[in-house]
């Protein structure tokens, strides 16, 4: 008996020493970083906010309608159910339970009600109160929401800003529609059946504030509004704040997901000067992790013996899908057109040469030394953007279409023979238009940017020799300040090479920005000035492209068909190469904690949150973190 | 004394003026695109641009716009509200968060520079061409030569590496984060102070009544602090006043490096994000603090030297 009694303790000594470890191996307190004083935190008021920065912190602070899981996936917060009856037109959100107001010390203040998300979207739609910020998508998308917006501009105009700013709900609950039958239940009424609407309810737009706040601290105290006049509802509270030095949130003592959401003792968050300072914090043990800049990777990669080689990491791709947007109304420095440029990019066999010719790898190089083909991008969505009933990425779907897989091993869309009978084409085709060889290709980036010189030298170097100097020549030029003023407003840019992240998880956030003779199509009006274009061939593709466009986006009622028609659309967008897709954002770190546990969204701004995050209180090696990438 | 302090402070006030005045309408002369972010200017339609320019009341003519901020100046001593650097945060409450951290820390410094400067310069005065000469020069050309960024790299990497202390200033614990700092602080500083004070030291010991008193059987100690220094430091003390209020305004690379939140990368910042109110407010400091140093530098020069007068036969200096 005393044999298996000793055998049961020790047992159960080896099972607690095991648990314990396993415990002891997380982070109780995170220490991370943001480079540069441009990122502190602007405002701490989430509906007037609109940097990443600020909602990198905010969205800990304060629970939105729903938040997103580690895929990518929507999960609630603040609600804990939510469904249309109406294939998509209305929305009903049903909030948790026992949710509280708390001020930045921990004392409650107000329970949190559905009528808090009613005076959070007045505030965001009253041109008195919120400076017009964050208006576009609720106006877009919720009925009544442009009304209410336009009411308020106007009597700002003619009764002046403090009756404005001293509007309660009553107008806005007549004219916008949303409502709040009791506390738990708020009801949003679209604009039209819009099957991705309850993605918007991540973002600051759709954010709740207390009533009772507002009357408290006032208006213009709300529009001022600190982290020490705040009230906070989310997994987290700022219990200390150095502008431009460090802030430090703890766990919110009254969150109400406390027992199921995993949070850190205290999460410290320093602003440094350079990576290369965080670097060395990193190396005191001052940091948990930091990203690699191309020097210091350099010095760690060539060197296996370095200390930190076996723990260089990838990070996951940033949501930015950057393309090369080309310019179909180029202009001179002198203001005349470039007739040579402009002609010859509305040729398709031109645009198609690039298209097979260009061999991204060397650009990509530039980012990511170890792994560049990990920042490969062969469609214009971003990944993560929507899935289909299978859970399938949209973007999986265009490739289908277009027949590009991504692979480990090779630069898929290159195909030099291709490019070259594409580039004899269009030789032929464009000298009977009189257009002259080389043509000269006017890219620019900041004169005072040695990274983005030492970028420009890759992408000339890749054109002359994918390409041929005899074909197309990249002219190299330089702004000092402003892109938009020096290059994009006077149309001086071939092409810019520009990276767009989702508002809202559906395709036509993407592809509504390149439509034909619409006034929301931003990168139409300001970038590929396509509506200014005059070949009609080229007129002509765009025209069929947005009818493919908007024929997916009329689909409301079969999420699946919707996006396989904004495929379909996409594919054609690309197989007549009116943008090429160029690469996404993925760079190496050092870490401990390990990426694909937190929250991975391709829209919104919940991937910051601070919750249920894996960590290691070593760093993670490169096979830990292959592991966790395989899981 | 009265009438020249009065004369000199009535046209402190109006170059003060003229500054923030000039300063205020170079800034409406910026093209309105640089009102936005890049993420802005992609994302909103020129409507939404045009209302949110609006909100902010730069739509109206900047003469307009001039004469509201001197009515909420000189009213209410209101300098207006932070639009990005701190979001609708009162200027006044910005700026007096961080001074105080920069005048503390540059304070330190530049008390640490003065002495050890003043010191080593008297030294090297007295041992012209010697070996404590040689070390001094060698440490001013070092200071001198090499980039301020790569001196404050050796110095983070020796402090933080070697002695183990923090690399970040906390103002939580600003002890020992504060010694990094004021050392970056201060090795400039106190080269300059070295070199001075050396320079100025070499010429007095080079004048006739040095050699006189030197003839009279006045010990070099006696010599060298009660008539040489005392007579080098005139022009140096001149500056002082300067140097002390300017340390309000922190310094960009310093305070940068190890993230300390005071005034230094303010102004740049506030600049770069457009921020009018915080710009004309730093501007309207710095010139008023700059004017100040000046005169008082003036009256401690009297102070310390009889023979100079500010007001000669009615007139000013």
């Amino acid at each position: 008996m005393k044999k298996l009694l000793t055998l049961a303790l020790a047992l159960c000594m080896l099972l607690s020493i095991v648990g314990g470890g396993a415990a002891a191996d997380e982070l109780k307190e995170l220490h991370t970083y943001e480079v540069g004083a441009t990122r502190e935190v602007e405002s701490w008021n989430v509906q007037l906010s609109q940097m990443a920065v600020d909602s990198n912190v905010t969205t800990n602070l304060i629970d939105g309608l729903l938040t997103n899981d580690p895929k990518g996936a929507l999960i609630g917060a603040a609600a804990k159910e939510w469904s249309s009856e109406d294939g998509g037109q209305t929305w009903t959100f049903i909030l948790n339970d026992g949710m509280t107001w708390v001020d930045y010390e921990g004392n409650i203040k107000a329970d949190v009600k559905a009528e808090d998300w009613l005076y959070g979207l007045e505030w965001v739609l009253n041109f008195a109160k919120n400076d017009s910020a964050n208006t576009s998508m609720p106006i877009e998308m919720i009925k009544g929401a442009g009304e209410y917006y336009d009411y308020t501009k106007a009597l700002t105009e003619s009764e002046g800003a403090e009756v404005v700013k001293a509007l309660g709900l009553e107008k806005f609950l007549e004219l916008v529609g949303v409502s709040a039958p009791d506390d738990k239940t708020l009801i949003y009424t679209c604009t039209d059946k819009l099957s991705y609407f309850p993605t918007l309810a991540t973002y600051n737009g759709l954010y709740p504030v207390s009533g009772k706040l507002i009357e408290e601290i006032g208006v213009d105290g709300y529009r001022a509004v600190s982290w020490d006049t705040m009230w906070y509802s989310g997994p987290y509270t700022v219990t200390s704040y150095i502008h431009t030095n460090e802030k430090v949130l703890t766990p919110n003592p009254h969150y109400y997901a406390a027992d199921t959401t995993k949070r850190f003792d205290s999460v410290t968050i320093k602003i440094v000067d350079s990576t290369d300072v965080a670097f060395s914090l990193f190396q005191t043990g001052e940091l948990d992790h930091v990203t690699l800049s191309q020097s210091n990777l350099n010095t760690i990669y060539g060197n296996p013996s370095n200390e930190w080689y076996p723990y260089l990491t990838e990070t996951r791709p940033t949501k930015f899908s950057y393309q090369i947007h080309f310019s179909y109304d180029k202009k001179l420095a002198s203001g005349e057109p470039d007739v040579n440029w402009n002609t010859a990019i509305a040729n398709e066999a031109f645009r198609l040469s690039w298209y097979y010719g260009l061999d991204a790898v060397p650009y990509l190089k530039r980012q990511n030394a170890i792994n560049p083909l990990s920042g490969t991008n062969y469609v214009y969505t971003g990944n993560n953007v929507s899935v289909n009933s299978e859970g399938v990425d949209y973007t999986q779907l265009v490739r289908d279409e277009i027949g590009l897989q991504y692979s480990n091993e090779e630069y898929a869309r290159t195909d030099p023979e291709k490019a070259a009978e594409y580039k004899a084409q269009a030789i032929e085709e464009l000298t009977a238009l009189g257009v002259t060889f080389p043509v000269y290709v006017d890219y620019w980036f900041q004169g005072s940017n040695q990274t983005a010189k030492d970028t420009a030298d890759v992408l000339t170097q890749m054109f002359s020799d994918t390409l041929g100097d005899d074909y197309v020549v990249l002219r190299q030029n330089t702004y000092v300040t402003s892109i938009t003023q020096e290059v994009r407003n006077p149309q001086l840019a071939s092409f810019l090479i520009n990276g767009w992240g989702a508002d809202f998880g559906d395709p036509i956030n993407f592809l509504g920005q390149e439509t034909y003779g619409e006034d929301n199509a931003y990168y139409s009006q300001v970038i590929s000035n396509i509506n200014k274009a005059t070949d009609e061939t080229l007129i002509a593709t765009y025209k069929e492209f947005t009818r493919l466009v908007n024929e997916a986006k009329a689909i409301t009622d079969d999420q699946d068909a919707r996006l396989n028609a904004f495929a379909k659309a996409e594919a054609y967008m690309l197989q007549h190469v009116l943008v090429l897709p160029w690469s996404y954002e993925t760079v190496w770190q050092l870490t401990a904690i390990n990426d694909y546990s937190k929250i991975y969204s391709a829209y919104g701004i919940q991937n910051y949150r601070y919750v249920n995050w894996e960590t290691n209180s070593d760093i993670y090696t490169t096979e830990d973190y292959a592991e966790l990438k395989a899981k | 004394m009265t009438k020249y302090t009065i004369k000199r402070l009535l046209q402190s006030v109006f170059t003060v003026l003229l500054v923030v005045t000039i300063v205020f309408l170079l800034l409406r002369l910026m093209p309105t695109d640089y009102f936005f972010t890049e993420d802005e200017l992609i994302k909103l339609s020129d409507a939404q641009k045009q209302d949110r320019l609006l909100a902010a009341g730069l739509l109206d003519h900047p003469l307009v716009q001039l004469g509201r901020f001197y009515t909420k100046l000189f009213t209410k001593l209101d300098l207006g509200l932070s639009r990005r650097v701190q979001t609708n945060k009162p200027v006044v409450d910005l700026i007096a968060s961080k001074f105080a951290i920069s005048m503390r820390l540059g304070l330190f410094a530049l008390g640490i520079s003065l002495v050890i400067g003043v010191i080593f310069g008297v030294l090297q005065a007295r041992n012209k061409d010697g070996i404590l000469d040689h070390i001094g020069t060698a440490y001013t050309v070092f200071v001198n030569a090499v980039p301020s960024l790569v001196s404050y790299s050796l110095i983070l990497v020796f402090g933080a590496r070697l002695l183990g202390l923090p690399s970040l200033y906390s103002v939580r614990k600003p002890g020992p984060s504060a010694v990094l700092p004021i050392i970056c602080l201060s090795i400039g500083s106190i080269a300059g102070y070295m070199l001075w004070t050396r320079r100025y030291m070499v010429d007095e010991l080079n004048k006739d009544y040095i050699r006189l008193a030197k003839l009279k059987g006045l010990s070099t100690r006696s010599v060298m602090f009660r008539h040489v220094l005392r007579n080098a430091f005139v022009p140096l003390a001149q500056y002082l006043p300067y140097s002390i209020l300017l340390t309000v305004g922190g310094s960009l690379l310093v305070e940068r490096f190890f993230s300390v939140p005071g005034m230094g990368p303010l102004l740049t910042d506030a600049i770069n994000r457009y921020d009018t109110n915080v710009v004309q407010g730093i501007v309207m400091l710095y010139a008023s603090l700059g004017i100040v140093g000046v005169f008082l530098g003036d009256i401690l020069m009297t102070l310390i030297d009889p023979r100079i007068r500010l007001i000669n036969k009615g007139e000013t200096r």
